[in-house]
């Protein structure tokens, strides 16, 4: 049953750093300060520091599980549940990573629409955009972490660019610290929550790590390291804007791109947006190959195959989010399906693949 | 000569062969009768092929006055090297067209024996044209095989530099050398290297650059994936580094592979010159290729629908320069970046002198009286003109060829969706590198797969005392070129 | 097979995906803009540069009235030969009516909605009508870029206090501070000068200041403030000019609320009228300095007080210093806010002769 992978399609451990680095950092990050400074005010980047953290349990959770089973999550499920229902709880990950994959591209295309184009046609550009996927998944999961590798490596000098919003900044924003309560600190992690989600590809991806055991160090520091970017950047918007200006920013990042003025090019934000391309091309990739891999390990559907049929259903669902509301719907409901795998399944399927183990040994 | 018989196994015919022969006029069948034995013998050859003083000289002399009865007599007679005794006739068509002599006795039908009489005709060794340096050996490869070799041996006087032969081509019968350092490479490529060659099925191979394309790993790729060089200096270097060398008879452009894409940016040069210095140029050298292929896909894509990225203090001299000009901005670059690959196409067909007069001609006429005729825009002159001048700097030419052509998809789409369309053309190239192989090793190595110890030479090159480590990517047998030098003991102090 | 089907694919989306063009010499780049308030109605001006084959620039408006603020755009199009685009404004201007009596919210509201429009967007009020120095003719390189160098420099190296669409942004969403912008004014058909600057509360102009005060509150409200002072020092003049200042806040009492402003000015000495400056001299001009200053500074504040606008953000400051801050309670509280200003100023050079 165990579906073996071939030695020269397995990655370096380090590179799980980008994976999970480039998965979590992606088109949230072009507006998520709203969010959370709605709950908890300027102290949400204390909330930012706490999401991150938390994550980091997630992560040693899904190691623990990954090595009892060696193999992904349907290993692990098959394990604890028995072949059928294992292969049969895997089915809804498809539609998991299909709604991340339509969220990831959408939201994109609106940002597009808005900054950009406001003709842009939805279906033209995600067609394009599909068979660029396409082709970078038929290279194989080398490619593919690859495409997040330049993901990762290639846009990095954009950060640069947030130095030029630092004479506006005014540290006074943030004070003083903690005046908000552990409440709403919470509540604002949670929405960070959201934003960082994108690590549990780890799942799905483990078989294909070269050394898993080394990896465990890389996963973390990428966790980190995401958590590092957030934060800084929670904290240069939190001096950027005052709050009442922050609440009307929909995309603070895009908005504080608006003051970077070079000798060469007076606005930023064009090319920022344009970069952002290749910033959330892997977040697509990465969520199309997890769906058509779900898809071959449960149905015997070749991946080739199901990478077709996966990119096709993003093609036609996509059409269907018109309006900003209908797109922050689909934001919504990923967000709140993706935080109770993460935080409600994972642990749940931790526990019971030590149960089990235990059952099984005695 | 084992790999020739494959292809003709069919026996054949002596007299039907020699009845066939005669149709080419350059067939020669002579025959003479030994003095002391009066044994009559006949010599058949090519003209055309051998060189008759040899025979004439070093051969007939003693088949006339020294006694012999056996065929396996004239070995110890005649004074040449390359005297071969077979009894076999399928080879003789092969021996013959490639300059052996054909030696039959009257008395002794079924021997018969080769004398090795070719003609040699082989260019001097002359300087590098393509890869040329100001400093470093100014000794180029020419056609011939054996003196490419040689060259290559004189340069690496090691009993581990294996040269294996292969011939290629159903109608040309090219000989093909494969050399490499046994107890350094890994023998894994060697045996990929033979094999592709060995699938080889094409009728007549001329160059080298045949060879390349038909086996390389993705046909469908505009950039080179084998790289090739006319310096048997750079040869000799990248042997020592673990790869292989490919040479071709007839070619004086030597195959290196595997190969990966930040070589095709280096030049040799950069290995005579100081670390820092050649580092700044390998990296001038790229932002020269990045520069060629994007700015005028920016240019574009800028005019077309990023007016707002303009610095105010630009505004003025683009649109003056664009205000009476009827073509939109795609056009405009499409027109200029035709007339300058035309100048170029020209320039290379032409022999050397009409060649610059059709630069200069094409440079300054045709420039300045599109402007003045407001066909085309000042800037986007200068833009195109550096374009073209910055994809003039990658040191391998085919690579430069690549260069042109890529910038071409990029106009399309930054016509399409301005910036976005760049950054989307560049996804589709990324991936199209990230996919790419060279002899199965991927083609973007060190970058992705990241190697950090194999960056040391590649986009920069660090001092020669860091490189005590073969490329990782190349998997050698013995990893270490040198022993770095140790570190001192003592950190020595100012003055002491 | 699959390989042909993705290349026709990429052919089609080629073809069809094509977005609207704005090729940069076919549309009307609106570089500036001025709104006054005429009748009722909010009257835009549009200004458009023409760029003249020997690089000199033309200075066109284009204007029309319309209820909502930036609608006018829809109907300057008509008069247009080109599209007009707002992609590349530069410098936006308010009419000295539109200020005090409609406000300027809703054009902001939607200067901010346009994605087009960059953050570093210079405003200024005019003092008359805005469209007026639209329609003067300074420099040859075009109005907007003239106003716009105009404030800049005089916003980096002078006594105007940094101020731009992001900023005015900020101040205005920010509880516990008021935006400013400056003001210019039309001296004749090619002269302009900033002539003050002008605060706002709730969109509207409520106060202006005149130059000769303008570097007291760049004191205040910019962090590095550069500028020149005049004082009069037994009979001989001196002019001095701020290489380097720095503020410090501190909240002293929290009832009643007192805050105390630290200045630290370091200056040289450019002009002295006198025969010859004596260290005990320049000692003596340093305190008419701190003096001037203090007095100055704690005018301004006074004024600010009684007219009910924080442009220097005490409120956003002592916010900063307090728990659980009740702004509803601070603004019964900030007229009786106490404000102790200290300056010290130092004259490190006086140039090269003595």
């Amino acid at each position: 049953m165990e579906q073996l992978v071939p030695e020269k399609a397995k990655i370096s451990p380090f590179l799980v750093f980008f994976l999970v680095h480039t998965m979590q950092f992606g088109i949230g990050v072009l507006g998520y300060q709203r969010i959370i400074a709605m709950t908890a005010g300027y102290d949400a980047w204390i909330s930012v520091i706490l999401a991150g953290l938390s994550i980091h349990i997630i992560v040693w959770m899904m190691y623990k599980i990954l090595e009892t089973t060696e193999g992904d999550i349907i290993t692990a499920q098959s394990f604890v549940f028995g072949n059928k229902i294992g292969k049969l709880l895997s089915v809804p990950f498809v539609i998991y990573f299909l709604l991340i994959a339509d969220t990831i591209l959408r939201t994109y295309i609106e940002v597009i629409q808005v900054w950009m184009f406001q003709d842009m046609s939805t279906f033209w550009y995600s067609l394009a955009f599909c068979v660029l996927a396409i082709y970078i998944i038929f290279g194989g999961f080398r490619t593919v972490t690859g495409v997040a590798f330049f993901g990762v490596v290639l846009p990095a000098y954009l950060l640069f660019s947030f130095f030029f919003t630092i004479p506006y900044a005014d540290i006074k924003n943030l004070q003083p610290i903690f005046d908000h309560s552990i409440k709403d600190l919470v509540m604002a992690s949670y929405q960070m929550s959201l934003t960082y989600l994108g690590y549990e590809i780890l799942l799905f991806f483990y078989p294909y790590i070269k050394d898993p055991q080394k990896s465990k160090k890389w996963a973390h520091l990428g966790v980190l390291f995401t958590t590092f970017l957030y934060t800084s950047l929670t904290l240069l918007t939190f001096a950027y804007f005052s709050e009442g200006q922050l609440q009307k920013s929909i995309w603070a990042t895009l908005t504080m791109w608006k003051i970077v003025e070079m000798p060469f090019v007076e606005r930023f934000e064009y090319i920022g947006i344009a970069n952002w391309n290749i910033v959330i091309l892997p977040n697509f990739c990465i969520a199309l190959w997890c769906a058509s891999r779900i898809l071959k390990r449960v149905t015997k559907i070749k991946q080739k195959h199901g990478v077709i049929l996966t990119s096709l259903i993003v093609l036609i669902t996509i059409n269907l989010f018109k309006s900003r509301v209908q797109i922050n719907t689909l934001i919504d409901y990923t967000g709140k399906i993706a935080f109770y795998i993460n935080y409600g399944y994972i642990p749940l399927l931790f526990f019971l693949v030590l149960i089990v183990k235990k059952v099984k040994k005695k | 000569m084992g790999w020739f018989s494959k292809k003709h196994e069919q026996q054949v015919d002596r007299e039907s062969l020699e009845q066939y022969l005669k149709r080419s006029k350059d067939y020669k069948k002579v025959s003479y009768t030994n003095q002391p034995t009066n044994n009559r013998f006949t010599f058949s050859f090519i003209s055309t092929l051998i060189d008759e003083s040899i025979l004439q000289n070093n051969a007939l002399p003693y088949l006339l006055e020294k006694p012999f009865e056996k065929i396996e007599d004239l070995k110890k007679l005649v004074a040449m090297t390359d005297v071969q005794i077979s009894d076999d006739p399928s080879v003789i068509e092969q021996k013959l067209f490639n300059g052996y002599a054909l030696l039959t006795l009257e008395s002794d039908q079924k021997h018969f024996a080769f004398l090795a009489v070719q003609k040699e005709i082989v260019r001097s060794v002359t300087t590098p044209e393509v890869e040329f340096s100001v400093i470093g050996p100014k000794e180029a490869f020419v056609e011939s095989i054996d003196q490419n070799v040689n060259l290559i041996r004189k340069r690496l006087p090691v009993k581990e530099l294996i040269s294996e032969e292969l011939t290629i081509g159903s109608l040309s019968k090219t000989k093909v050398s494969i050399l490499y350092l046994d107890g350094i490479v890994d023998p894994e490529n060697v045996k990929t290297v033979i094999e592709r060659l060995k699938n080889i099925d094409f009728d007549a191979i001329t160059d080298s650059s045949y060879i390349v394309q038909l086996i390389c790993d993705n046909k469908n790729s505009p950039f080179p994936q084998l790289l090739d060089s006319e310096r048997p200096d750079r040869v000799t270097a990248i042997l020592a580094e673990g790869k292989i060398a490919i040479f071709v008879d007839g070619s004086p452009h030597a195959l290196i592979t595997p190969t990966t894409l930040v070589e095709f940016f280096g030049s040799f040069e950069d290995y005579f010159l100081n670390w820092m210095l050649s580092s700044f140029f390998r990296l001038i050298r790229l932002f020269a290729v990045a520069f060629s292929i994007l700015i005028t896909p920016v240019y574009v894509a800028t005019l077309s629908y990023h007016y707002e990225l303009i610095p105010k203090d630009l505004m003025n001299t683009l649109v003056t320069s664009r205000r009476e000009i009827p073509l939109p901005p795609i056009l405009e670059a499409l027109f200029l970046e035709l007339t300058i690959e035309l100048l170029r196409e020209a320039g290379a067909r032409l022999p050397t002198k009409v060649g610059q007069t059709i630069g200069i001609v094409g440079g300054i006429v045709i420039g300045t009286a599109s402007v003045e005729a407001g066909l085309t825009s000042n800037v986007l002159l200068i833009i195109v003109a550096l374009a073209a001048l910055a994809s003039f700097t990658t040191p391998v030419y085919k690579m430069g060829n690549a260069i042109r052509l890529l910038r071409f998809p990029f106009l399309f789409f930054a016509e399409l969706w301005g910036l976005l369309g760049i950054v989307f053309c560049f996804c589709l190239l990324m991936t199209h590198l990230l996919r790419l192989t060279s002899l199965n090793r991927p083609f973007l190595e060190p970058i992705y797969p990241p190697r950090v110890t194999d960056l040391k030479d590649s986009l920069i090159r660090l001092p020669f005392s860091k490189q005590s480590m073969r490329p990782q990517t190349l998997r050698t047998q013995n990893p270490v070129r040198f022993s770095p030098p140790g570190k001192k003991s003592k950190k020595s102090d100012i003055d002491e | 097979m699959i390989k042909n089907v993705f290349v026709i694919l990429m052919v089609f989306t080629v073809l069809i995906g094509c977005v609207q063009k704005e090729i940069l010499d076919d549309v009307n780049l609106e570089s500036g803009s001025a709104y006054d308030y005429v009748g009722g109605k909010i009257k835009g001006t549009a200004l458009v540069p023409i760029y003249l084959p020997n690089k000199e620039v033309q200075n066109k408006t284009f204007s029309a009235s319309s209820n909502l603020s930036r609608d006018f755009l829809r109907d300057v199009q008509r008069q247009s030969s080109d599209p007009l685009v707002t992609g590349s404004l530069k410098v936006v201007l308010f009419g000295e009516s539109l200020a005090k009596e409609n406000g300027i919210l809703d054009l902001i509201d939607s200067f901010q909605r346009d994605p087009s429009i960059g953050a570093g967007l210079y405003l200024a009020t005019a003092k008359g009508e805005a469209k007026d120095i639209l329609e003067g003719q300074y420099g040859k390189r075009g109005n907007a870029i003239y106003l716009s160098n105009l404030i800049r420099h005089n916003m980096k190296n002078k006594d105007i206090p940094k101020t731009n669409l992001h900023r005015f942004l900020f101040d205005f969403n920010q509880l516990g501070k008021t935006p400013y912008l400056p003001e210019l004014r039309k001296i004749s058909k090619d002269q302009i000068e900033i002539s003050g600057i002008s605060f706002f509360r709730y969109g509207h102009v409520v106060d202006t200041i005149p130059a000769s005060k303008m570097f007291y509150f760049k004191l205040l409200v910019d962090k590095y403030s550069r500028g020149t002072l005049k004082v009069t020092h037994k009979k001989e003049r001196a002019a001095i000019e701020s290489i380097r200042s720095k503020y410090k806040m501190q909240l002293s009492t929290k009832k009643p609320f007192t805050v105390n402003v630290k200045l630290k000015v370091n200056a040289i000495l450019n002009e002295y009228s006198g025969k010859r400056v004596t260290p005990k001299d320049i000692k003596e001009i340093e305190k008419i300095l701190q003096k001037n200053i203090e007095k100055e500074c704690t005018l301004l504040t006074n004024r600010f007080q009684k007219k009910n606008i924080d442009p220097v953000g005490y409120g956003h400051f002592v916010k900063s210093k307090t728990r659980k801050f009740n702004f509803e309670k601070w603004k019964t509280d900030y007229p009786h806010l106490k404000v102790n200003i200290k300056a010290n100023v130092m004259i490190t050079e006086s140039g090269v002769i003595e």
